[in-house]
């Protein structure tokens, strides 16, 4: 069978990576995340001196958070991943970003990446929303310039009420809050997006502005991965899914199909609050 | 809209990395293309912290004078005045706190860079030793009002006490932007190890105000280099600061170039600080997001 794919070599990056499919976005090889956490209340160095001179060894325990999975994302793409807690999906998007580092396996990524995975990055209270809009931009990768000239155009996505822009962001309601770490995400005109509960953030018109949003991303055959426990948005925006639980990948398939067999997993059945946040 | 820069592909591979540090190059040169960024948190750090504050950034200068005339009447009173000197003991302990300031700072703000900056890291993938870089040039952005207010102190001593020691201009004073970055090497590279250390135990930075408080009464601040001798002066080479303050009041208060041996001292510290902070730091850092 002959095949048409074109492969990008990414032996510049990596000498053990193997040639990349072209039209991949995100390519997870056997891909396994584990790490120590402590298990004592306060992690002090007086506790450490402590133990020391007791003899006694720290208490910790392991976590695998992921545990062999293997994906493709093409590009285009807007895949959801849906999951119960401590299921790993933040921790997976965290690795695509480069964030977290990969215990065994790869994350071979090709494109720029904007992230939304925690509310208010580089947020500082005591600053206004304009100056937040730029460390947050900064932050992101984008030149000085590059976020000067869209700080506008991310005010006015997150529709902020007049003047509010000018205002130290300890002012700022929640939603206000949520919309202006939303907007800035967005405006980076990324190749892919990761998004972590963003969606949450603003009322029913920013919620449809930002779905308005991402399918123009799309459009533009950006890729877009959200981690969501409003089910309706998965099946709503996504064209793919995946249910992971406890760092494993359990299937893989279009979002209502994925949502179906995760809710009678749960047991919950399907009234219309179990895709409101589950 | 987009622009051609957008779609250019950026390919990036995600691997466990088989020795304890990531690859260097690459590292370094992210770490340098996003310096914008530790420069303008730096200001806008700097912004937040004197907003609410009615004199603003007077304390950055008032807070250090202040504790430099605290400081000098005590050294006074214990030594039962000036001896004929005028005010050449209070030029020393001023120009010498300033400059540990800035090392303390640097230090202290760094210690705690990373576990405040906890959102940041857990949102976004870059070289972490920004934040810590970003500290110390806000403590360096604290130190430069300093050294005019220092100028006018000495000016106006050497006006009402003329047995005040002024350096007439010399071209000894090319050596203090030598000893100005040896003294922010040494303090990013002992910030970069605190503040590795405050992710794993977060009384570090308690413990740092003591170790502070100390570091500082074993400096060259309230004492002059000169008042060590025969094995006393290891203490000026063993202390990371002792040989840029000494350096800090030879030129500043004799106007005389520092000794080889001080030089090499300077040198020594903010290569070994970088050196052992910098990989103390970098081969701990990925694992921030997951100790947060």
């Amino acid at each position: 069978m002959s095949s048409d794919k074109k492969f990008l070599d990414v032996s510049h990056v990596s000498k053990n990576a193997a040639p990349m499919p072209e039209e991949l976005a995100i390519r997870i090889e056997e891909l396994s995340i584990s790490y120590k956490v402590s298990l004592e209340a306060k992690r002090t160095l007086k506790n450490a001196v402590m133990r020391a001179s007791l003899r006694q060894e720290a208490r910790v325990r392991s976590i695998d958070a992921i545990k062999k999975l293997s994906l493709d994302v093409p590009h285009g793409s807007v895949l959801g991943i849906v999951g119960s807690n401590g299921a790993g999906k933040s921790t997976l998007m965290r690795c695509i970003a480069g964030i977290l580092s990969p215990t065994e396996g790869r994350v071979t990524v090709n494109g720029k990446i904007s992230t939304l995975l925690a509310l208010g990055v580089g947020f500082n209270p005591a600053l206004s929303g304009r100056d937040n809009i730029i460390l947050g931009g900064l932050a992101s990768g984008l030149t000085k310039e590059e976020i000067e000239s869209k700080t506008d155009e991310i005010a006015e996505f997150a529709a902020l009420p007049d003047g509010f822009i000018d205002l130290p962001v300890r002012t700022y309601s929640s939603g206000m809050y949520g919309r202006l770490s939303f907007s800035v995400a967005v405006s980076m005109t990324p190749d892919i997006l990761l998004l972590d509960e963003a969606l949450s953030a603003g009322d029913a018109a920013f919620k449809e502005k930002s779905f308005e949003r991402m399918r123009q991303l799309c459009a533009e055959a950006r890729t877009i991965l959200i981690v969501s426990h409003a089910l309706a948005t998965v099946t709503d925006l996504c064209d793919t899914a995946i249910w992971m639980h406890k760092g494993s990948l359990l299937s893989k398939g279009k979002p209502e199909e994925i949502v179906d067999q995760y809710l009678k997993f749960l047991n919950v059945g399907s009234l219309p609050s179990n895709y409101e946040d589950m | 809209m987009p622009t051609n820069q957008d779609f250019v592909p950026k390919i990036q591979v995600f691997e466990p990395h088989r020795a304890s540090l990531p690859p260097l190059i690459p590292y370094i040169k992210e770490f340098w293309k996003r310096r914008t960024f530790a420069i303008e948190l730096a200001r806008f750090s700097d912004k937040a912290e004197y907003l609410d504050s009615r004199l603003g950034k007077v304390w950055l200068v008032l807070n250090p004078l202040l504790l430099g005339m605290v400081y000098y009447l005590v050294v006074t009173i214990i030594r039962g005045g000036h001896k004929g000197t005028g005010l050449t003991t209070l030029d020393h302990l001023l120009i010498g706190l300033f400059t540990f300031y800035f090392a303390q700072n640097c230090v202290t703000a760094g210690a705690q860079s990373i576990t405040m900056g906890g959102r940041l890291i857990l949102n976004q993938a870059f070289p972490r030793a920004l934040l810590p870089f970003a500290t110390a040039i806000q403590a360096f952005q604290q130190f430069v009002p300093t050294i005019p207010v220092y100028i006018f102190i000495l000016v106006t001593g050497k006006y009402f006490y003329p047995a005040t020691q002024v350096p007439g201009w010399t071209f000894n004073f090319l050596w203090i932007p030598f000893i100005l970055v040896c003294v922010a090497l040494t303090g990013f590279g002992l910030a970069l190890v605190f503040a590795t250390l405050n992710v794993y135990f977060r009384d570090t930075n308690k413990l740092l105000t003591y170790i502070t408080r100390i570091w500082m009464y074993l400096s060259p601040v309230l004492w002059l280099p000169e008042t060590l001798h025969g094995m006393g002066r290891l203490l000026l080479y063993v202390n990371p600061l002792g040989p840029a303050l000494t350096a800090t009041s030879d030129v500043w208060i004799s106007g005389k170039g520092p000794h080889g041996l001080i030089i090499f001292g300077c040198l020594f510290w903010a290569i070994a600080s970088i050196g052992i902070g910098g990989y103390f730091f970098i081969s701990r850092e990925r694992d921030f997001a997951i100790r947060i």
